[in-house]
């Protein structure tokens, strides 16, 4: 908690006096200098429970990503439009034969332990980190050799071009991490993926479990003057609500707040002026999606499937689930990835809500009216704490096809228990769940899509496997930017025919942040999975 | 009576045994990933999921972690936490004290309150007082505690800003002394607030059924013919004869409370072994969940022999007949 929590209550602003506490709020009283940075303050993050790490090159974890933006740094990030934004690499080239990428490291950087920083800290992350790491797998078959020529120079060659390699190298994909701290030591279990030192604005202090962490200005960073605040704590909040409480007290600065909760925030900020809540535009997509069960006989027919679709109010869901904050998805690829998807493929048009015409498909299909009844479904999502939208979408999409004569047997199940029925047993029809789409296809979309026979969590548990899409999706991964939309068209139009796996929503993001700060335009300068770094705020 | 508390104390080592036993195969039988859950909603890497097996003795057969578990326990060791990647001792020793200071307020205060308002109730039986405050106590019982909890936020927190929503105390701070005790003292208002409903309802309701028992002895029928004032038979005869079974329930209701403390301290994102549990069961922290649970069957069994004790203590016969035996 920070002198904010206090600065409007009476009783408290008492309290905290006779605490010792009011010397921190007079310290931020001044708020006349709003558009001059100003070094001081401490700036509190809510965020849920952490989990084992705070490494994200060992974690897909929400809350380690969140807190990895003020401790870690990158080779480069996105800017609000979806652009890169240089970081660690000042700049980058690649070969004309799109086989070989260099970056350009800034020279005389150090860790925020104070040792100093080369490339050779750049090229340790990969080998060290690649096996480890659940995006780099991706990437690493297809790098041929690495290079360091000098300090600041980074060289990796490729086997074969591959266009989408270079996302691979961003803050979240590939947070750069110290040679010195992991060489020759066990990664996963390395005290220092609980106490990091990185090359972020804020160097890691303290863990208090189940409270928080406490982060200070890393004196070393390398965007001098900043960070301006002093420190920087992120509080454990598990409870959504709370965060919100939180928030609204002034308790937190900063909140990615659950999408039920935008609407209440922006008018608690517009009522209050306490908080701006700010739309990431180009988000990584969190995408409701269902898989089907290919290997089930009543959906061998894609037009079962198409059917299922078309039975679905997917405009209900966005507004009811997601207040508004969520709108129907159009094909298979994202529409974040604005160079990468055709909208010619659109499910909104070829699919739309029409239970009238979904009836006639399954009577098509072979599976008319009987008796009332065409099928049964059993029908399963997760219902993690953070999974607000589990249940109303799922009670949603089951009147929608019980409408239809279709026997829902739906299954609401801890995340765990979902996971081992869908992934592991394969016991399942149809399930719900809410994926990320990361900052390419190929790190985030392809994963529901392409052939996979293990019965490894969060990948294609549908059966379905077609060489035709694999081999499109590869190519599409490799080609110059310029020419994947071309392939990403052809692998929406075979998605749609197919319909293995259901594409619904596509939610947005939001972050509010508080008012007291000066900066925030800058702060939210960020795209796909980045969060607030806290280093270009300060408090007016 | 020691003779009776050693014999308690011998079963329950036994049953501690047999509930780790049964907690550490159940947890077995559940399906769940505990590296899984540390990588998120990506696939697992091979190397990490060998490297992580490797270091936590996942690999190994069922049978024989079940095995070496039993082993360290018998030492005194609860095992390493995959998820704190700490000794699960140190986390206990670091959660249960803050749980401990919760439960202990909320509990002292439920149980006066309790007492005081089923004397009150009870003596005024079938009149308006003991209406108002038995409908009272069956709302208070009636509501589920998190309700309770979110309403108290939002009353005390949201619309008139006196206490913090959430948490155990500020994470920065200059306080020393007094003022920290103070400062403290502020975020537990809530949370002892809500536990306190809970408990006074609990104790209420039995305190009432008992003390209008008592009030229908012969005894207290003798004290009124005798002239002793209203005050010297509540508080010399009705009391001391009522307050058994509320001590019998304070007993059982211990574990309960403790349960309790769960979702209250996940309601206030207070740290305590209620919210350690709930984030052990969902990293799937076998080791963690397991001392959670010996903790909690302890402090079940030490509260037991304190109840044993208090009822020597309360009623002469049960001191007596320990004695003859």
């Amino acid at each position: 908690m920070t002198s904010s929590t206090f600065r409007r209550r009476p009783l408290l602003r008492a309290l905290a006096g006779s605490a010792g506490l009011l010397a921190l709020d007079l310290g931020t009283s001044n708020r006349a200098s709003a558009q001059t940075p100003k070094r001081g303050g401490t700036a509190v993050v809510g965020v849920s429970v952490a989990g084992a790490t705070l490494n994200t090159q060992l974690t897909s974890n929400p809350t380690p990503l969140i807190i990895a933006d003020i401790w870690a740094s990158g080779l480069f990030k996105y800017d609000k439009t979806g652009a890169k934004k240089p970081q660690i690499a000042s700049s980058w080239d690649i070969s004309a034969d799109g086989k070989t990428y260099t970056f350009h490291l800034r020279p005389n950087l150090k860790w925020s332990d104070g040792q100093p920083f080369s490339s050779a800290d750049v090229a340790f992350t990969l080998e060290a980190f690649a096996k480890y790491n659940t995006y780099l797998v991706k990437v690493v078959p297809n790098i041929d050799k690495t290079e360091t020529p000098d300090a600041n120079t980074f060289v990796v060659h490729l086997k074969e071009p591959q266009s989408s390699a270079l996302e691979g190298f961003d803050k979240e994909v590939f947070p750069l991490m110290p040679k010195h701290v992991f060489d020759g030591t066990d990664i996963p279990t390395n005290a220092a993926n609980r106490a990091p030192v990185g090359l972020g604005p804020f160097k890691f202090v303290k863990w208090e479990e189940g409270r928080g962490i406490t982060f200070e200005r890393n004196p070393y960073f390398w965007d001098q003057p900043k960070p301006y605040l002093d420190s920087v704590v992120c509080v454990f909040i598990p409870n959504v609500q709370q965060q919100q409480n939180a928030l609204y007290r002034g308790e937190i600065d900063v909140l990615r707040p659950a999408l039920p909760q935008i609407s209440r925030s922006i008018e608690q900020a517009n009522a209050k002026k306490m908080f701006e809540v700010r739309e990431v535009k180009v988000n990584a997509a969190e995408r409701l999606s269902l898989d089907v069960n290919l290997t089930r006989d009543i959906f061998n027919k894609p037009l079962v499937r198409q059917a299922l679709l078309v039975a679905i109010d997917r405009e209900r869901i966005s507004k009811d689930v997601y207040q508004g904050l969520a709108f129907p998805a159009m094909n298979a690829i994202p529409e974040q990835f604005t160079q990468l998807t055709d909208t010619s493929v659109d499910y909104n048009k070829q699919f739309a809500y029409d239970p009238a015409k979904a009836g006639k498909m399954l009577d098509e299909a072979g599976y008319p009216l009987k008796d009332g009844k065409r099928f049964t479904i059993d029908f399963t999502s997760a219902t993690n704490a953070d999974a607000f939208y589990a249940e109303p979408a799922a009670q949603i999409i089951s009147a929608n096809w019980r409408a239809l004569g279709i026997d829902v047997k739906l299954s609401l199940l801890e995340g765990q228990l979902w996971t081992d029925k869908v992934y592991k047993q394969h016991n399942y029809d149809v399930s719900m769940s809410s994926l990320t789409a990361r900052t390419d296809p190929v790190f985030g979309v392809d994963r529901s899509f392409l052939c996979n026979a293990s019965s490894v969590p969060y990948v294609n548990p549908t059966g379905y496997c077609n060489k035709e899409l694999d081999d499109i999706a590869a190519k599409a991964g490799a080609v110059p930017t310029a020419e994947r939309k071309a392939l990403y068209k052809q692998y929406e139009e075979i998605v749609a025919r197919d319909m293995p796996h259901l594409t619904l929503t596509n939610a947005k993001k939001f972050f509010a942040i508080s008012s007291r700060f000066g900066g925030i335009d800058e702060e939210m300068d960020l795209a796909f999975n980045g969060n607030p770094d806290m280093a270009q705020v300060w408090v007016k | 009576m020691l003779r009776h508390i050693a014999g308690q104390l011998a079963q329950a080592v036994l049953l501690l045994l047999a509930v780790i036993v049964l907690i550490y195969c159940l947890l077995q039988l559940i399906p769940g990933d505990p590296i899984q859950a540390m990588v998120g909603d990506m696939p697992v890497p091979p190397a990490l999921r060998a490297a992580l097996e490797e270091r936590f003795g996942l690999n190994l057969p069922f049978g024989h972690r079940l095995l070496a578990y039993l082993g360290h326990i018998l030492q005194g060791d609860l095992g390493y936490s995959m998820n704190y990647r700490r000794p699960v001792f140190d986390i206990l020793a670091e959660r249960f004290p803050r749980t401990l200071l919760l439960a202990g307020i909320g509990y002292a205060f439920g149980i006066t309150l309790g007492i005081a308002i089923g004397i009150h109730s009870a003596v005024a039986k079938h009149r308006g007082v003991d209406q108002a405050w038995s409908s009272l106590v069956l709302v208070g019982y009636a509501m589920p505690t998190f309700w309770v909890g979110q309403l108290l936020v939002m009353a005390f927190s949201i619309q008139l800003g006196w206490l913090p929503t959430q948490g155990m105390g500020p994470m920065i701070s200059r306080a020393t002394g007094i003022d920290w005790v103070l400062e403290r003292a502020l975020y537990l208002v809530l949370p002892v607030a809500t536990y306190t409903i809970l408990e006074t309802t609990r104790v209420a309701r039995f305190m009432r059924a008992s003390v209008a028992e008592t009030l229908e002895q012969g005894y207290i029928v003798t004290a009124r013919q005798k002239g002793l004032s209203r005050h010297e038979i509540i508080m010399g005869h009705v009391v001391r004869n009522s307050i058994l079974p509320v001590i019998t329930v304070m007993g059982y209701s211990f574990g309960t409370a403790m349960g309790g403390a769960v979702l209250l301290e996940t309601v206030f994102s207070y740290p305590g072994i209620g919210s350690l549990m709930v984030e052990a069961v969902r990293a799937r922290d076998t080791q963690v969940i397991v001392g959670v649970v010996i903790l909690v069957a302890c402090s079940v069994v030490v509260m037991n022999i304190v109840v044993d004790l208090l009822y020597a203590w309360l009623d002469p016969r049960i001191r007596l007949s320990s004695q003859r035996r």
